[in-house]
């Protein structure tokens, strides 16, 4: 029980002392993880709400697929991206292996499903008048996709949530993909898992303490933003 | 634009024309037209009941929706391709007024930051809300959930009416809002008439309600036109007799007769229009190819665009409307609560499946 309030202790000195090491790993997560984020909504974005708002054949099928991506382990796709980006991958050439970028990447591929599949949701659950209602105030297909996005803001603010606490939190991408090099790719979950081998339970409970200080902060801004 | 000014140029052009329409949703019929066509500068009515096709037929005059087959002319120009253009034209209210979430006022503003058309954006919005009913100062900043249901069916009706269009197409304006609402929106509607000569197409229930203000009520059912004078619908199952007619019980001893046609069923629907069915006082024996029932008159209407007088006249469960001169009214004594005979000729009845 000791090593849990020592670990409380230990991650408010951590914090207000300035560790260079943990400033170095909470950097290189919401670097990673706000990169990782803003590619997967600009690429989930528009496709969740094609799955959502349009009819064509075989959706039911990519639908069945998105959903099932939903379910992607972190090393699954750190192998994948490792494969990929490693020296003797299509992509080797690139120098992506053991950088952000390279976890960047395989976070994004994390994130991609829950953004697809959730603002699909919510586009599908926004009132099925609106398209006719914003058809008949004569908007034009950008319009159309523009303000049904808004529409369901809520929506989509709860996918990007949801993705940003899995990326944030996942090992698996960033040890494969990243390496847990030191002032370079390590992140706090992998710093974790590090200071958690080494015995280090303080440390650990410590990074994991200031982990969720950060979803509550990004939850914060959001819930700041739901009442505006 | 370029249409439309040519057509208003030209008062005589026909503003809708609609050509062996056949529109289907999961390969399933629900609307067909063979031809239909207005005028400009009308105020048209579509009545009928649920099912009928009336809000399927706005979507299309709307261009919100393109027909499965068949052909729409707008201002005598085919509307192939030019749906994007059309639909600035017109403005559809749809049956269930959804509001953007979003305050009143961006409600409002949000059809002309569409057209990019923001010039004297606040006069414009304040001057069709107070059209409606809903004071600026009160009603601008609110929120679309801080509304009642009239109140947000007024709103989404100036938030068509500040567009100005050239045709305004309302589905059912007036359902589900109280008497005051239900003022309001008659009046919005017939000022934008008046002033801006704006073409309306309305579709509702009640049919009191458009032939108090259209020049021209069409009936619908399942889906097809059944013509601008008011049906009786009734409903089977019907009893085939021995003259090959079908009759549908009406009362202990009354019996609808309606001729026999070619391939419909015991569940199919009859329908006699208002100006096949006559009222007398006395039962005429002399017509052998008639037939008359003995009902009660219950209400008589007057349609203001024809001037003629409807009848309801109640038969058993069944309810008969019955078009009358004024002359005939005064002549004949008729008024609600007279018991009276009503004649038709079976061969006048329509059928449906």
């Amino acid at each position: 029980m000791d090593f849990i309030v020592q670990g409380l202790v230990k991650a408010f000195e951590l914090l207000f002392n300035g560790d260079s090491e943990t400033y170095s790993a909470i950097s290189t997560t919401l670097r990673v993880s706000s990169g990782s984020m803003a590619a997967s909504l600009v690429l989930g974005l528009p496709a969740g709400f094609a799955l959502g708002h349009f009819h064509f054949p075989g959706k039911r099928y990519v639908r069945l697929i998105v959903d099932t991506l939903l379910a992607l382990p972190t090393v699954f796709i750190g192998l994948l991206v490792y494969a990929l980006i490693c020296r003797k991958g299509p992509a080797g050439h690139m120098g992506l292996l053991f950088s952000i970028p390279g976890i960047g990447i395989g976070q994004s591929i994390l994130a991609l499903p829950i953004i697809i599949a959730l603002s699909a949701t919510a586009v599908e659950s926004a009132d099925r008048n609106l398209r006719v209602t914003l058809l008949s105030l004569g908007a034009g297909r950008h319009q159309i996709l523009l303000t049904s996005l808004w529409e369901v803001r809520h929506g989509i603010l709860a996918a990007a949530l949801t993705a940003y606490g899995r990326v944030m939190t996942e090992v698996g991408i960033s040890m494969m993909v990243g390496g847990n090099i030191k002032w370079q790719t390590r992140t706090i979950t992998t710093a974790i898992a590090l200071e958690t081998g080494k015995g280090m339970f303080a440390t650990g409970i410590a990074l994991g303490l200031i982990l969720l200080l950060i979803a509550f902060f990004v939850n914060g801004m959001v819930f700041f933003l739901r009442q505006k | 634009m370029e249409w439309f000014s040519f057509c208003a140029k030209n008062n005589t052009m026909q503003l809708y024309e609609l050509k062996n329409i056949d529109h289907r949703y999961n390969n399933r019929t629900v609307l067909r037209i063979g031809q239909w066509q207005t005028r400009l500068h009308s105020i048209i009515g579509l009545a009928g009941p649920n099912g009928s096709g009336k809000s399927t037929m706005l979507r299309l005059l709307g261009f919100v929706e393109r027909p499965w087959q068949g052909s729409i002319r707008f201002c005598g120009n085919t509307a192939n391709g030019r749906y994007t253009t059309l639909r600035r034209q017109v403005a559809l209210l749809p049956q269930a007024s959804h509001l953007l979430k979003r305050s009143v006022y961006r409600n409002i503003a949000y059809g002309l930051a569409a057209r990019k058309d923001v010039q004297h954006l606040t006069d414009r919005i304040h001057n069709v809300m107070q059209w409606v009913g809903l004071p600026p100062a009160a009603f601008a900043q609110r929120p679309w959930f801080a509304l009642s249901g009239g109140e947000a069916r007024r709103a989404a009706l100036a938030a068509r009416l500040v567009l100005r269009p050239q045709v305004l197409l309302l589905d059912e304006p007036t359902a589900s809002v109280d008497e005051a609402s239900n003022q309001l929106i008659k009046e919005a509607i017939l000022k934008v008439h008046h002033e801006w000569k704006t073409t309306l197409v309305i579709c509702s229930h009640d049919i009191q309600w458009l032939q108090d203000i259209c020049n021209g009520v069409v009936y619908l059912f399942r889906g097809r036109i059944a013509g601008t004078n008011q049906p009786t619908l009734i409903f089977g199952p019907w009893k085939l007799r021995q003259d090959g007619r079908w009759a549908k019980k009406m009362t202990e001893n009354q019996y609808f007769i309606a001729a026999a046609a070619a391939g419909h069923s015991r569940e199919a629907v009859a329908a006699i229009s208002s100006n096949n069915l006559t009222i007398k006082s006395k039962i005429n024996t002399d017509n052998s190819k008639r037939c008359s029932l003995k009902g009660t008159l219950t209400r008589l209407n007057m349609n203001k665009a024809t001037g003629r007088i409807n009848a309801r006249v109640t038969v058993g469960k069944n309810t008969f409307s019955v078009e009358l001169t004024p002359e005939q009214v005064c002549t004949t004594e008729f008024y609600p609560g007279r018991r009276i005979w009503l004649e038709y000729n079976p061969e006048d009845v329509c059928w449906y499946e």
